[in-house]
């Protein structure tokens, strides 16, 4: 089956400030696939590319074996979005909302909506303009799960919930997920949550990937290791990127792909400590690491 | 095929849980299975119902049924299923339980004939399982 996202060589521009790109990634269809990365980092502007909402400057986007090019709204059809971008206050009450929508779609389940307004508090006489952020969101979301689509792209979808809704919105992503041809792409500041259910991961930062690859594996692949400040002093260790300097020993993130704490103890490499990262730790490492590779500029 | 609807219902995971939510689930399926909850032949969720039911990634429960498949406490017939399997590896720690159980039995009767209240025998209990940690086993090659 083709994948559900294959994006090939993508690039988007907005004047000298930012560039995204070229980014290549492919999303298994049956995955829950996350965009992480700093604030500015580029997740927005993919997410919104996939939906049609502007035109890179370069590269191919696929959606369900489709190019984005071919028929937006076919494509569309099978795909839900949700975006604090997104502005259903014209249509003034929930409920108008609701029925708006659904005219788009033939294949509404209107149980569905009504399970959801119920698990997620929403009420079809509330205004709009009078939702919190997060009550938007969730409207976002019972519109996006009530037709039967494929693909659920989902941007920052937990801001502004609280950890009791958060849940609910999360164990109904499970949900949506044990029909195995279902597809989820995240972007989500939440790692902790991401670690926990989503299958793949995508880091970005200033709009470049810095790695793509199955969460377990990405974790599986780093170590944080303490050496003492001794060590510093011999030429550089591969794979060893350090990432805090104490008076009496060196943090470093070591890849294991390059060097192991072992290869290192055969080398004569003292190590004090040695430990798994979380998703959200090495996250920071990498962003710092990548942070330190550049050269710096004012922003 | 109808899937036969599985019964197993476990507690729900914490990331601040002791170990790898991989581990924990195979933990609590372990416990289920040397209970009796879910006996020889009873049917396993599939992977994704179980990932719907505990909140994790697919491939949290793919990793924790390769390791309970590979100790012989479940089975996966392509197309069938996943099942408890029968024999050896279940009755061994289901025999390995009742001898803790046994053991605990004794202790309590000697506690009470050394005239020890429940009270100071729970606490008693409870300071040598703090004292004695549960071995973790080494993580030094990478994995997790």
């Amino acid at each position: 089956m083709s994948a559900a996202v294959e994006l090939k060589e993508l690039c988007k521009s907005f004047g000298q400030d930012f560039s995204l790109g070229p980014l290549s990634l492919t999303v298994p269809r049956g995955a829950i696939y996350a965009l992480i990365g700093p604030n500015g980092a580029g997740k927005t502007t993919t997410l919104n590319l996939l939906m049609g909402a502007g035109r890179p400057q370069s590269g191919a986007i696929e959606l369900l074996g489709l190019p984005l090019a071919s028929g937006e709204a076919a494509i569309k059809r099978r795909i839900g979005f949700v975006s604090p971008d997104l502005d259903y206050r014209a249509w003034r009450t929930v409920g108008t909302a609701i029925d708006f929508v659904r005219g788009f779609y033939p294949d509404w389940v209107h149980s569905r909506t009504e399970r959801l307004q119920v698990l997620l508090d929403v009420h079809r006489d509330q205004r709009i303009a009078e939702l919190s952020f997060g009550q938007r969101t969730k409207l976002a979301l019972i519109l996006a799960l009530s037709h039967e689509c494929e693909l659920l792209i989902l941007d920052e979808p937990t801001i502004g919930l609280d950890p009791v809704s958060k849940r609910a919105i999360f164990l109904e992503l499970m949900r949506f997920m044990e029909d195995e041809s279902h597809t989820i792409v995240i972007s989500s500041h939440q790692l902790s949550d991401i670690e926990r259910i989503a299958d793949h991961v995508a880091l970005l930062n200033r709009g470049k990937l810095l790695a793509a690859s199955r969460i377990d594996q990405l974790l599986a692949r780093y170590r944080l290791v303490e050496l003492s400040t001794s060590e510093a002093a011999r030429p550089r260790i591969r794979g060893a990127m350090v990432l805090e300097q104490h008076e009496d020993r060196n943090r470093v993130l070591l890849d294991l792909s390059a060097n192991t704490p072992e290869s290192l103890r055969e080398q004569g490499v003292q190590i004090l400590a040695s430990t798994d990262l979380t998703l959200e730790e090495l996250f920071l490492a990498l962003i710092r690491t990548d942070e330190t590779r550049r050269p710096w500029r004012p922003r | 095929m109808p899937e036969e609807k599985s019964t197993l219902e476990l507690s729900p995971l914490s990331m601040g849980g002791p170990g790898p939510l991989y581990r924990q689930i195979v933990e609590a399926i372990r416990r289920e299975v040397a209970s009796g909850r879910m006996p020889a032949g009873s049917s396993m969720p599939s992977f994704r119902a179980l990932a719907a039911q505990l909140a994790v990634s697919l491939i949290t429960v793919k990793r924790a049924y390769e390791e309970l498949e590979r100790d012989g406490i479940i089975l996966r017939h392509q197309g069938l299923g996943t099942f408890v399997a029968p024999g050896g590896a279940l009755r061994s720690r289901t025999e390995r339980c009742n001898v803790a159980l046994e053991a605990l039995r004794s202790a309590i009767r000697a506690g009470r004939e050394a005239g020890l209240e429940d009270r100071e025998l729970l606490e008693i209990l409870q300071r040598e399982l703090a004292d004695s940690p549960r071995p973790v086993k080494s993580h030094d090659g990478g994995q997790r």
